[in-house]
């Protein structure tokens, strides 16, 4: 394929964000990402969005994305979906040959929903799974029957929170670094054990713009554009009763197909680093096995400490493993910065879904 | 270049007020029909992608994933697009783009919309649809702002009441023909004009009703379309835009984004002159009006004489040189929001390949196009569809299609079937940064606040600290401005914002203010007072009435209303003012909250669930294409995508040999505060049966349990949901 990254920008990761209201936040980013990617917005036929209603507090969310990208009038539609969704969309869209240049969108206003997990219980089924409890619930199960079924310990599922809050210290735009051991996190205040609080992400606010465009498109604008060499999303049952709660079907279907476009075959030996969806510890183990990569050591994952060290952004989530990744293959992630030519990045939109995208990239086109 | 995209089928289920199935189950019913229209299995199918509109209808946050299976889409790339209410249209074009791009050989594409769990009415779920802070206090909803743009378009070009009746009952009549029809009736144009006023212009009769239903089409490529028996009708070209969420700032009289929507679709499908060279038209028409309004757009017309012509001719009825809406449109079929969309494109397909049966054109067809809607007043998209000189199916069973042929099973009443009510707790705070802080400091003075753009000359209301539409261009200059201004639209309302009726004999008048002072168009909407209703007049002058000075807390419901200025002169100062400092006390938030409750059916599937547990049972499905029995209860088999009946097919499962497949110890509630005691939940499976239960279990001081321990099923007393699923200890 011939699609490629050529910019990003961001605003926010924090906590809170008081003094910026969503339209604010997201000019911030996209007037960073088209610098980023040296185009002005003349040039950008169009533009995709990746949000949800609810968490933006609107009914229709996808009218206020326009607006503050410079986009009124163009093309722009949204994808309830992960960022890498949106991403995928994007992709596909000026695969058909018919748009050189799109952005895509994301944000996170996590700070401004009062009440979050009566939202996430509010994704459930109304007829079977929606009750009146926590809905980390579903986590919680996942966690008892992945640790039954793939022979990880909790001790390896707490030591991923342990590595990924501490790579989180030296990440300029992540507010969760911290050091824990191990103990800290399996003894952590229980939500639906044997989940701890310590083992998933917390919410910050935050906006991310990515600007992607043809091959052409990236060399003659960008500074340093990275280049997608295959990407796939996939999903697994939402009859939650009928799926397996051990694995993640819908990361392996994306996987497959973005290897398969990518030319992988091996992929521990082929790809340098891996940007991973830790939204729950345990996932993070459980798409690395999605992924082909059982037991393959000496991984690089999540070296900026994903979601569990940068916060959880909502839709925009995968969006910051993108902007890591690009961080990484440009050789501009300071203290996180590892050896990366080629990378994986892979979203999962939490719980209760099993829906994933992954991309494979690399810092220079390569000719297959 | 891209591949050429054909449809080879389509499915749908009934328009429905109100569906006894659940959503997943209205999708699996389309889907289903579409493969056996295209003759196709569910595993030729290489993508799904869904359309459907607000989560606020069906009542599921995330409502593309909990339509997951029910689509086709489980285990596969699956994707949801959204549009609002343009999103019926939007689906095809994100069909198109799965197999233009080469990505894809095949796309099912399927749109579903349940409006009817929304409680008191679906209307309700459009409060929120508004900019919380400058809009959402006023209890707008969408029928307020149809109402307002329905004036301007009549006052613009020149309609009256009684001809936007005759498009109603001429759009209803054609439905009279589509089996999936919801209200097609032959009524006359004084039908309509008798109807109850809900917010003038608008009646009852000149609004598509809300509905239940979805529709599924296969898009696939060339290649394959080739192989298969049925003749394909191509997409021709495609376009989508977005307008401006400042709806204010523009007139509403005509849709320029739906134009250059169609002006894509068109240059991509080599349309020169669309009144010359397109032979029928799908315009979205959820209102009467709206399909005048949107067939000027696709006419590329501003003048509107085009259409002004061919209406005043009677060329727009089905036998006429330019027949509008043929299918029924949302008017006559029903306005299930991104089904209706789907539901057009569908009639694109059925015209262009000769099975349209009692509704096919009576003369040679070469090219349609369909448009959808949405947003605020915001959104168009549109395609262009040809027939590529295939010869017309003469044998289809779309041509005979009786409404009984059709899926879906309508009720009356929600009551009527096993159903669960809940209501989400949804509540904010919202940042509203440096550009609103200062518009809401402004409003508690009692000034209205506007920043001006130097970029393109205007001074925009409500004030912003970038330029939308000059490249983001910072603004940084701000003033108060008048507080008087011209009436540019404006509509008497007999309804609340959740479509109940006000009080008898009271009215809200809501208007469109372009303020004094900045660019015309531009302004705000408001309410108008002290007026009588029947002498308020597009063009009229008002000003502010605020309330004092005590009472004003930084907030639009500051000012009172807009009333009649009458002879007095305004004051048209414009001073600059210094913008509030940016510190933790004047970047305050405003709260709010999505207000809305549900009451579900418990589909056919949960139907036969619910009514087992009463009395303690479980019954599975057997499944012969698995040969499985499934539970929960199903009417769909989500991997061979065969029907199933819950009923005929039900096999009797002990509900006493469940064991514990997995389960977690849960401590807090559904708001995230802890329990006073932890509950367990578990997930039961059975002997040889395929899925699980997941239910709660109930356990004494001393029971011990572990994966695998055996538990039955606890027959509940009363049952109003998932937490009446109890099991225990063995």
């Amino acid at each position: 394929m011939g699609v490629a990254l050529l910019g990003m920008g961001i605003c926010g990761f924090t906590p809170t964000s008081t003094s910026l209201s969503y339209r604010e936040m997201i000019a911030k980013a996209a007037k960073m990402a088209y610098r980023d990617a040296g185009v002005t917005i003349d040039l950008i036929d169009g533009a995709v969005s990746a949000e949800e209603d609810f968490p933006s507090g609107y009914s229709i969310a996808d009218e206020y994305v326009p607006d503050q990208l410079g986009m009124v009038r163009k093309p722009v539609y949204t994808i309830p979906g992960d960022f890498m969704h949106a991403v995928a969309s994007a992709a596909m869209q000026i695969e058909t040959g018919r748009y050189d240049i799109l952005v895509v969108e994301s944000y996170s206003k996590a700070s401004n929903m009062l009440t979050k997990d009566e939202m996430i219980r509010f994704a459930y089924d109304p007829i079977y799974n929606r009750f009146g409890l926590s809905p980390h619930w579903l986590a919680g199960l996942e966690l008892n029957s992945f640790l039954s079924e793939s022979g990880f310990t909790i001790d390896d599922v707490a030591e991923v929170v342990v590595k990924n809050r501490a790579a989180a210290i030296a990440d300029t735009k992540s507010p969760y670094g911290d050091t824990f051991s191990i103990e800290d996190i399996i003894n952590a205040r229980p939500v639906a054990q044997p989940l701890t609080e310590l083992m998933f992400a917390q919410h910050a606010d935050g906006a991310i713009i990515a600007v992607l465009g043809t091959d052409e498109a990236a060399r003659k604008y960008a500074r340093k554009p990275a280049y997608f060499a295959g990407i796939g999303w996939g999903s697994g049952n939402s009859i939650l009763e009928r799926r397996d709660h051990s694995l993640s079907a819908g990361t392996a279907i994306a996987a497959e197909r973005a290897y398969e476009e990518s030319g992988i075959k091996a992929p521990q030996e082929e790809i340098d680093a891996y940007f991973v969806s830790d939204a729950y510890a345990h996932r993070q183990l459980m798409h690395l096995e999605a992924l082909g990569l059982n037991g393959s050591p000496g991984l690089v994952v999540n070296p900026n400490g994903g979601a569990l060290g940068g916060g959880d952004l909502f839709e925009a989530t995968g969006g910051a493993r993108l902007y890591e990744a690009l961080s990484q293959l440009r050789g501009e992630a300071g203290a996180c910065q590892v050896e990366a030519e080629r990378v994986l990045v892979h979203a999962w939109r939490g719980v209760p879904t099993d829906s994933c995208a992954v991309a494979i990239l690399d810092s220079e086109r390569r000719i297959s | 270049m891209s591949n050429r995209v054909a449809v080879i089928g389509v499915g749908m289920t009934k328009f429905m007020r109100r569906a006894k199935e659940a959503p997943g189950e209205l999708a699996a019913q389309a889907v289903r029909m579409a493969l056996e229209d295209a003759g196709l299995s569910i595993d030729d199918i290489d993508a799904v992608t869904l359309g459907t509109a607000p989560d606020a209808f069906d009542g599921v946050h995330m409502k593309g994933e909990h339509l997951i299976a029910g689509a086709g889409g489980a285990n596969k790339p699956y994707m949801r697009h959204f549009i609002g209410g343009a999103t019926g249209v939007m689906s095809p074009i994100h069909g198109w783009m799965h197999v233009a791009s080469g990505k894809y050989n095949s796309c099912m594409v399927v749109a579903e919309e349940k409006m009817s769990p929304c409680t008191p009415h679906p209307a309700g779920a459009f409060i929120t649809i508004f900019d919380r802070v400058t809009e959402q206090p006023l209890e707008l909803t969408l029928i307020h702002i149809f109402a307002l743009e329905m004036a301007r378009f009549m006052h613009v070009y020149g309609y009256s009441e009684r001809d936007l009746a005759e498009i109603s009952a001429m759009i209803k009549r054609n439905a009279l023909n589509h089996p999936a029809a919801q209200i097609a009736v032959d009524i006359t144009a004084d039908d309509v004009l008798n109807s109850p006023v809900l917010s003038s212009p608008v009646k009852r009769l000149d609004i598509s009703p809300t509905s239940d239903a979805a529709v599924a089409i296969i898009m696939v490529n060339e290649r394959i379309a080739r192989t298969l028996k049925k003749a394909p009708v191509f997409i021709e070209g495609v376009g989508f835009r977005l307008e401006t969420a400042y709806w204010c700032a523009r007139d509403l009289c005509y849709p320029d984004y739906v134009a250059m929507a169609a002006r894509d679709a068109y240059k991509m499908a080599g349309v020169v002159d669309p009144a010359r060279d397109i032979d029928f038209f799908e315009p979205y028409d959820p209102f009467d009006y709206k399909a005048l309004h949107h067939l000027n757009a696709l006419l590329l017309d501003k003048s509107g004489r085009t259409v002004k012509d061919l209406f005043e001719s009677g060329n727009l009825h089905r036998d006429g040189s330019h027949p509008l809406c043929p299918s029924g449109g949302a008017l006559g079929v029903g306005n299930p929001i991104a089904a209706t969309g789907l539901m057009k494109i569908a009639e694109l397909y059925f015209q262009l390949s000769g099975q349209a049966g009692k509704r096919q054109l009576q003369r040679r067809l070469r090219r349609g196009v369909a448009q959808a809607w949405g947003d605020l007043m915001q959104a168009g998209t549109v395609v262009v569809m040809g027939s590529d000189g295939a010869s017309p199916v003469t044998k289809s069973r779309w041509n005979d299609m009786k409404p009984e042929d059709l899926p879906g099973t309508p009720i009356k009443s929600v009551d009527d079937v096993p159903n669960i009510s809940d209501a989400p707790d949804l509540r904010y705070a919202w940042d509203n940064g440096f550009a609103i802080s200062t518009y809401l400091d402004g409003l508690k003075k009692g000034k209205i606040r506007g920043s001006f753009d130097s970029r393109t000359n205007r001074m925009m209301v409500p004030a912003r600290p970038f330029s939308e539409i000059a490249d983001l261009a910072p603004v940084t200059n701000y003033f108060n401005i008048p507080d008087t201004g011209v009436v540019k639209t404006f509509t008497i309302s007999h309804v609340n914002w959740d479509s109940s009726p006000l009080p008898k004999g009271k009215v809200n008048i809501f208007a469109v203010i372009a303020l004094d002072g900045i660019v015309e168009d531009m302004g705000l909407v408001h309410k108008l007072g002290d007026i009588d209703p029947k002498k308020v007049k597009i063009g009229m002058r008002v000003k502010a009435v605020w309330k004092s000075e005590s009472k004003r807390t930084g907030d639009i419901l500051d000012i009172k209303y807009f009333a009649p200025l009458g002879r007095k002169k305004a004051k048209l100062n414009i001073e600059q003012i210094k913008p509030v400092e940016v510190d933790v006390l004047s970047m305050s938030q405003k709260l709010g909250k999505i207000p809305l409750s549900y009451r579900y059916t418990a589909g056919v599937g949960g139907s036969k669930f619910y009514t087992d547990l009463a009395n303690g049972e479980i019954n599975g499905t057997y499944c012969a294409e698995r040969d499985e029995v499934m539970i929960p209860p199903a009417m769909f088999d989500e991997e061979s995508f065969t029907m199933l009946d819950p009923e005929k097919d039900a096999r009797t499962i002990n509900p006493g040999s469940g064991y514990i497949r997995s389960f977690t110890v849960v401590c807090e509630d559904r708001q995230g505060d802890l329990l006073d005691k932890k509950k367990v939940l578990v997930q039961v499976e059975f002997p040889d049966v395929a899925g699980s239960i997941f239910g709660l279990l109930q356990l004494k001081d001393d029971d011990v349990f572990e994966e695998g321990s055996a538990v039955k099923l606890v027959k509940p007393k009363k049952i109003d949901g998932p937490d009446k699923v109890v099991f225990k200890l063995k």
